[in-house]
């Protein structure tokens, strides 16, 4: 006799449903939780990932990552690389802190539901360890910011970003909430595991990886690679509820992926897009945005539909038209409303960068460089005041995101930037596209939150100037943004 | 321009720095990582206030009679990380795994008697499902809970129930392969849905499930349901095994009753402190403890009766 192997007992740690009697299903799963809908209840038993972890296994494989990671952050927390990196890199890094590391808690919020309210029993043990995993990378995040504090204060907003109203928290909380803790389950498993984790997240954390090993941001690199293999696990529990879901309503589960798709794909532009294309550092840039997007996440996105028997999204074509306007557009109204942010964007125009951009977006220079021409011819006369807004730009209802995105007349072709309204009881909602638009509408029930703007004009913000929106939105003058580069990039334009 | 304002060299989180000392490596990672409960917000989550997911959270949560001022001051009395939690348990683990291999190699389970192991199969491996429910309970109150500080404690006790269902899987498919024809794995279902021992603490499981309110699901489980239940089937079972010569199961018992003991000291300190943040909280407390006492003495009362037979066959 010996040791059991694991696949000799882990059948009967998901051998574990019973039929309850003392209370209905119904009541221990709601509906609205467990999100079975027009799928069979039976047909949950059905529902297996492929690479299963025991208990203790993950305890054994987890505790040498976070050794792992916490030896490195030892030995380099304390040395002097991080202050000496380029300042792109800086800005990456408390843009990502910001963005992701109390996201990493609402994701455990979704992990929890799914480990709570999940139809399967496998699925929810995967889920209940899929819960650490997401506390796991909230704690190791911020433990890293936490380092970096006494390098700069904007690294506190890798902790409070989230508890403002800031306008980037606010979109990236309009969509992230209603994807995790805003949904069923079974929704929940298409939206966060299916579609962001492995449509998105998986990938864009292995590329910022390699980018922070590049820079020579080792403990960086190491803290988001060990996060990424979590990750990969745990993001399974997407394959197996899409199947099932498919066999029984494919437009369900159709509608959510093609929904989930979209909207992540708006919050991308706005965060990696710039870092990407304006914020790495000209010598460390191996890959535009676009080709970032179409290598890894289109034609991974398109294999898993195929897979799936998926159909594509219906917007298709205007979202592959995207990928060369949303986010020079939302970096050029990110770096204008700076203060607004928690980190100091570059502008990334300088001559050479402009040419490394007009080389991979032939349209960059016509739609773009007359208006950073503008920018620059301010700069360079020290008319400061015109290069800052005076107010807020208008936000899109359903993304939350400024409604900046060029598109082509197909009447005379030319590029302008509009918005797509609607009227709807007493009231006209914008939005930046129309596939916002229809997402809108078929899930109005969901939205209905006032953008930022919305706010400022209906007075909820005051004194209602930009002093007013950038205290409103919590930022001190020592953390609030500006340009990255102190504006010396404009000199070789005077 | 006026050239860059003079930084703050900050210590800590602004969040955190009221505090008026060094925070803990603890209080960094995991004070108020819960978003949705941020102040000054209008709803749970950043859509229609009215949504069924908001419409929850204000219900159960927001609005749960059990009320603190600040529910961030609470404090893990173990103090676990992540890190530390899995460090912890992987050591647990390995005395486990020493456990297993070690009476796997003496042929322990050939010579228990045919009696013992009908209370092991209804005692001991039919057991994976109501642990099952505890951990369906605990994950609830960790996404309920109004402080991240409470969550990751409930989160850490529902990846404790999955460790305690997979030392029981464990054992009982050893169990089967020993004694193919006592029912280890095959009848353990139909033993939690149907034998008498089992259907009151079904019943105190079932409606605990449907508890909703943060608050009450932590009163009715942490304190009365489970530690109910684990002193009965992790210390008086484990008791009962020493003395009728399975040493391994009392060993494995007093092993996850390390988990039941740093649950409970969590859960007391988290009543002690909603008591001392509000004193109205002990009548919230004591109401649902008088609601739930009842359901948990008759769940033990059927348990222990298959102990008392044990003891005395």
């Amino acid at each position: 006799m010996a040791l059991l192997r694991r696949d000799e007992w882990e059948d009967l740690v998901d051998d574990i449903d019973w039929t309850p009697t003392y209370v209905d299903d119904t009541a221990l799963f709601p509906d609205w939780l467990a999100g079975t809908g027009k799928v069979p209840r039976d047909a949950w038993g059905a529902w297996e990932v492929s690479y299963k972890v025991s208990y203790p296994d993950y305890v054994a494989i987890q505790r040498e990552k976070e050794a792992g990671v916490y030896a490195v952050k030892a030995a380099l927390g304390r040395s002097s690389v991080f202050p000496k990196l380029a300042e792109g890199w800086k800005t990456i890094a408390k843009a990502h802190f910001g963005a992701v590391a109390l996201v990493e808690y609402m994701g455990m919020l979704g992990e929890l539901r799914m480990a709570r309210f999940g139809l399967a029993a496998a699925w929810r043990n995967t889920a209940t360890l899929g819960a650490l995993d997401e506390i796991r990378h909230t704690q190791v995040q911020l433990a890293v910011a936490h380092q970096l504090l006494a390098e700069d204060p904007q690294f506190d907003w890798a902790h409070k970003a989230f508890h403002t109203n800031d306008w980037v928290v606010v979109a990236a909380r309009a969509v992230l909430d209603g994807m995790i803790a805003g949904a069923n389950v079974v929704d929940l498993a298409l939206q966060l595991p299916f579609t962001l984790e492995t449509g998105f997240t998986n990938l864009q954390f292995v590329a910022l990886a390699a980018d922070a090993l590049d820079v020579g941001d080792v403990n960086f690199a190491n803290m988001i690679s060990s996060i990424q293999t979590d990750e990969a696990r745990h993001a399974q529990q997407g394959g197996p509820t899409l199947e099932i879901l498919l066999e029984h309503d494919p437009e369900r589960a159709q509608w959510a992926v093609d929904k989930t798709f979209w909207l992540s794909a708006r919050l991308f532009a706005a965060i990696t897009g710039p870092a990407m294309d304006y914020y790495t550092p000209l010598e460390h840039r191996r890959q535009s945005y676009r080709a970032f997007m179409e290598e890894w996440i289109v034609g991974q996105f398109m294999r898993s539909l195929a897979d799936y028997g998926l159909r594509k999204p219906w917007y298709w074509n205007e979202f592959l038209e995207g990928l060369d306007i949303w986010h020079h557009s939302l970096h050029l109204g990110t770096w204008f409303w700076r203060q607004t942010l928690w980190w100091r964007p570059p502008a990334g125009v300088s001559r050479a960068e402009r040419a490394w951009l007009a080389e991979r977006y032939p349209r960059w220079e016509d739609l773009y460089g007359p208006l950073w021409d503008v920018i620059i011819a301010n700069v360079n006369a020290n008319r400061m005041e015109t290069t800052f807004p005076e107010t807020l730009p208008w936000l899109c209802n359903t993304c939350h995101l400024p409604i900046t995105t060029y598109s082509q007349s197909p009447y005379d072709g030319r590029w302008q930037v509009r918005t797509y309204p609607l009227d709807y009881g007493r009231s006209t909602y914008h939005f930046c596209s129309k596939p916002c638009r229809q997402i809108w509408w078929q899930d109005k029930d969901l939205f209905g939150v006032k953008t930022v703007t919305e706010r400022l004009v209906d007075g909820e913000i005051q004194p209602p100037d930009m002093a007013g929106v950038v205290a409103w939105m919590g930022l001190t003058p020592d953390v609030m943004g500006d340009d990255g580069d102190a504006y010396r990039w404009a000199e070789e334009y005077r | 321009m006026t050239g860059p304002p003079r930084r703050r060299r900050l210590r800590t989180w602004s969040a955190l720095g009221e505090l008026g000392r060094v925070p803990s490596e603890y209080e960094i990672v995991t004070h108020d990582t819960n978003y949705t409960l941020r102040t000054g917000r209008s709803a749970a989550l950043e859509m229609n206030p009215s949504s069924p997911a908001n419409l929850w959270f204000l219900t159960y949560r927001d609005r749960s009679p059990l009320q603190a001022p600040d529910w961030n001051g609470f404090r893990d009395p173990d103090q676990l990380t992540y890190r530390a939690y899995v460090t912890l348990q992987d050591e647990q683990e390995t005395v486990v795994r020493g456990l297993l291999d070690e009476y796997s190699d003496a042929g322990h389970d050939a010579r228990l008697p045919a009696a013992w192991l009908k209370t092991l199969a209804l005692l001991f491996t039919a057991a994976r499902r109501p642990a099952h429910a505890t951990q369906l309970c605990h994950s609830y109150v960790a996404q309920m809970a109004p402080s991240s500080y409470i969550s990751n404690c409930a989160a850490f006790a529902a990846a404790d129930m999955l460790r305690r269902v997979s030392v029981l899987a464990y054992r009982t498919r050893e169990l089967q392969r020993a004694h193919p024809t006592v029912g280890f794995g095959t009848a353990d279902r139909a033993r939690w849905e149907t034998d008498p021992a089992w259907q009151p603490a079904r019943r105190a499981l079932e409606e605990a499930l449907v508890a909703y309110d943060w608050g009450e699901s932590f009163v009715a489980v942490n304190l009365v349901l489970r530690p109910t239940l684990d002193d009965i089937l992790l210390r008086q079972l484990g008791e009962t095994a020493r003395d009728r010569g399975d040493d391994l199961t009392w060993l494995l018992l007093a092993n996850l009753d390390l988990d039941a003991a740093r649950c409970r000291r969590w859960s007391t300190a988290l009543a002690d402190y909603a008591i001392a943040q509000r004193p109205e909280n002990a009548d919230v407390i004591e109401r649902w403890v008088a609601r739930w006492t009842p359901r948990a003495d008759a769940a033990a009362e059927a348990l222990v009766q298959v102990l008392d037979r044990a003891r005395t066959s």
